[in-house]
């Protein structure tokens, strides 16, 4: 009767409207910041600075929107497909969403409105730091958001109630868990390398139309700075660093993001080559002697352990989770290659401006950080499995027990159906305001 | 400690209906008020500036119910899950429509949104008192608390009594509201339909006071509650002699009256549980659904202060736009 577990048909859903969600919160973390740089540069009368602040205001504003449209469906969904799992743990992860709701997200709205429709009824200071608040709430609201999920990777500051539910010992230590801080810096830095890319490349785009050239080298200027130092950033310390936890915490992980069967004295590292869970093999493997060793453990010679070291229905989608991290890795690469030309050729006499084949480059690299990111939450997510709560709680046994596969899998559909009318309507916006460009004054 | 979070999940929630009340009920009277496509279009600009906050307040309690209580967040959104997500869905074509209609200027792309915007905001009402219903009336929930019936259940003639008159008093809250922003042809519609509404809300509080007793007649709400539907009473009386003399601020403080009242009366029946059992079947209270202590007093804490900053927000930035009228455009 079944084709699907029910499990499996919510994991779909939630990764579909997760992933899709995760889109506008990159946009509008990774904005935030300029736009708080923009505005006060123009509250110092710089009028250029004004009009850019403007102009990326307003496409925060669609972002912001698109963001809370679909954030709904995912706060839903720990209730209605997510059941179990939310009667056992709500004790603990109601506490870091409820504040996210209750500190962040209502500052960066409240905030928002006042830099959206206040600019002629507050003082310049005030717009100014409207723009410092709502970018305050935008990077806090991520920061409620990981520690929920980084308690999910390595719970801690909990205790046992009655009837097997876990509640909350320490509301501190699940906040201030080392796992969040690090994937904490890591998700930021990739959302505000998002932003700084989709800033140069839309100067880039500004430049190679011959239009609104001063403001477009103004953009390209400042992503790229921001880009080149955000994708180093990514690779050292935050991801050198969030790899250590999971190296320490999930090292079944580890091994499914490295491809790492055998346990190995001194492991290569897989830089191409397919996993294959079946033959429990790297196939066509392409490496680097002893990097992994060191890269885990700091000593070439170190011992790893590999997939086969544990029962197999431990191991997470083995072939999903090191796809993702080596596209993860690979964009991550390639950013920074292209943000420290871009750099070279800024320092070295201004040539990016009229570089017409790196404008394109940077043009066509807006949507990349965004696969990064998407794929860096695939790795995160999909290498926890089995486990919806690492160690204490399956995820087959959080579904909903009272929900269908057949009516997930509905819902799914209509989510689909819904969210393409939605990513239409948000391209249109978007693209319009682009077109539109920052010499037109918004409403 | 326990009662403090109910109170404070009501008046959120309470917070909700005022606000989007009066967003949905001007939706749903649009093609009352508007004939004319730029008529349309003012109704749409009215709530321009307010309707995505007003759903905040949705989104806020949802967040806030999961917090303080989370065994009756994972049952009732487990158990009743089309509803809600036929919710969800609505919810966002409802904004979709606001944001498409304006996009092309041809009659019948516009006529079609004002079809989707009206309907998805009265389909929403009706749900949304439905569900109200359904609380006050009991469901029935296996040991576990969650939800055993089916969709059928729910669709009960006093729950659908109850939707239909969440759609007559929304539908008059948005009227006054039209009354007091709008300029023009469609407040002056506006005005003259209240009367009727009014007859019809009048009609529905009373058999929804009625029949409400009749069903909690085991369990019958504090005597004191009896204060809240003659408010209602009340409040309807005052609706008529405001909107007769034409004072649309009156007449929408007169309205927001009448829902702080049944919204009031609603959760003072329901209290203390949350999800009452149908029929002896087991139903889910305050204090089955509630994390530890320590976690129920932080949560507390954290919604107080959000909701501090939005009821701040709201006099502050948002009170001062309710007096700005709207005026039809020739050619929105």
């Amino acid at each position: 009767m079944f084709f699907m577990d029910v499990a499996m048909a919510d994991r779909l859903q939630f990764a579909f409207t997760i992933m899709f969600h995760y889109l506008f919160p990159i946009g509008t973390m990774g904005l935030a910041p300029f736009i708080a740089w923009f505005t006060w540069r123009g509250a110092k009368g710089d009028a250029e600075a004004a009009r850019a602040a403007a102009f990326w205001t307003k496409i925060f504003a669609i972002n912001f929107a698109a963001g809370v449209v679909t954030g709904i469906p995912m706060e839903f969904q720990f209730g209605t497909n997510w059941a179990a799992f939310s009667a056992k743990t709500g004790g603990v992860i109601g506490q870091p969403l409820a504040m996210e709701g209750a500190f962040a997200f209502f500052l960066e709205s409240i905030f928002l409105g006042i830099l959206l429709y206040g600019k002629d009824r507050v003082s310049p200071k005030m717009h100014a730091l409207s723009a410092l608040l709502v970018a305050a709430g935008a990077w806090l609201s991520g920061y409620f958001i990981v520690a929920t999920d980084a308690w999910m990777q390595h719970p801690v500051g909990y205790t046992f109630g009655e009837h097997g539910r876990i509640e909350m010992a320490n509301l501190w230590a699940v906040l201030s868990s080392p796992f969040a801080i690090w994937q904490y810096l890591h998700v930021m830095t990739g959302a505000l390398l998002a932003g700084a890319f989709l800033i140069a490349g839309v100067g880039a785009y500004y430049l190679l139309s011959d239009r609104d050239l001063a403001i477009g080298r103004r953009f390209v200027r400042a992503g790229v700075i921001v880009g080149t130092i955000c994708a180093v950033l990514a690779v050292f310390p935050t991801g050198d660093r969030n790899g250590a936890d999971v190296t320490a915490y999930q090292p079944i992980k580890l091994a499914a993001m490295e491809g790492l069967f055998d346990t190995t004295r001194g492991a290569p590292l897989a830089i191409l080559g397919m996993p294959s869970a079946r033959d429990k093999a790297l196939l066509d493997p392409v490496f680097v002697p002893d990097l992994l060793s060191f890269l885990a453990y700091g000593n070439a010679r170190a011992n790893v352990n590999g997939l086969r070291a544990y029962a197999t229905e431990l191991w997470p989608p083995v072939e999903l989770t090191y796809y993702a991290y080596h596209v993860m890795v690979g964009l991550g690469t390639i950013f920074i290659a292209i943000g420290g030309l871009s750099l070279l050729f800024l320092i070295w006499g201004r040539r990016l401006y009229a570089s017409r084949w790196l404008l394109w480059l940077l043009l066509l690299s807006i949507p990349f950080p965004y696969i990064a990111n998407e794929a860096g939450w695939t790795v995160t997510e999909v290498g926890r499995q089995p486990w919806i709560v690492y160690g204490l709680m399956r995820t087959v046994e959080g579904a909903s027990p009272t929900v269908s596969s057949g009516e997930t899998l509905f819902t799914l559909i209509g989510f689909l159906g819904m969210y393409f009318v939605l990513g239409t309507l948000f391209l249109f916006l978007t693209l319009r305001a682009i077109g539109d460009g920052p010499g037109v004054a918004h409403e | 400690m326990n009662s403090a979070a109910f109170v404070v999940l009501a008046f959120m929630l309470g917070a909700y209906v005022l606000l989007d009340g009066f967003d949905l009920g001007i939706a749903a009277i649009a093609p009352l008020i508007g004939r004319t496509d730029g008529e349309r279009e003012a109704a749409m600009r009215a709530i321009g500036p307010f309707w995505s906050g007003n759903e905040v307040w949705l989104i806020a309690a949802g967040g806030a119910l999961f917090a303080l209580f989370p065994r009756a967040y994972a049952s009732s959104f487990s158990g009743f899950y089309l509803p809600f997500m036929i919710v969800l869905w609505l919810l966002m074509f409802r904004g979709i429509a606001m944001e498409l209609r304006g996009q092309l200027p041809t009659k019948v792309w516009r006529d079609f949104w004002d079809f989707a915007f009206t309907a998805s905001s009265a389909l929403l009402i009706l749900l949304f008192g439905v569900a109200l219903g359904n609380l006050i009336r009991g469901v029935p929930l296996d040991v576990d608390g969650y939800f055993v019936g089916s969709f059928g259940f729910l669709l009960n003639p006093y729950a659908l009594l109850v939707g239909l008159t969440a759609v007559a008093v929304l539908a008059l809250h948005g009227a006054t509201f039209a009354l007091m922003r709008i300029d023009g042809t469609p407040a002056g519609r506006a005005q003259a339909l209240l009367p009727t509404l009014v007859a019809i809300s009048l009609l529905g509080v009373l058999a929804c006071t009625v029949s409400s007793l009749a069903i909690r007649w085991d369990d019958p709400p504090a005597l004191w509650t009896v204060g809240l539907p003659v408010i209602a009473l009340v409040a309807l009386a005052l609706v008529v002699r405001f909107a007769r003399a034409g004072r649309g601020r009156e007449a929408f403080l007169a309205s927001s009256g009448l829902i702080v009242a049944i919204f009031g009366a609603a959760a003072a029946t329901l209290y203390p549980m949350l999800l009452p059992g149908f029929h002896g079947s087991p139903g889910i209270g305050i204090f089955d659904a509630a994390p530890s202590p320590v976690a129920l007093a932080s949560a507390i804490g954290a919604v107080i202060v959000g909701v501090l900053a939005v009821c701040i927000y709201g006099t502050v930035v948002l009170l001062p736009r309710f007096r700005e009228k709207v005026s039809v455009r020739l050619n929105p």
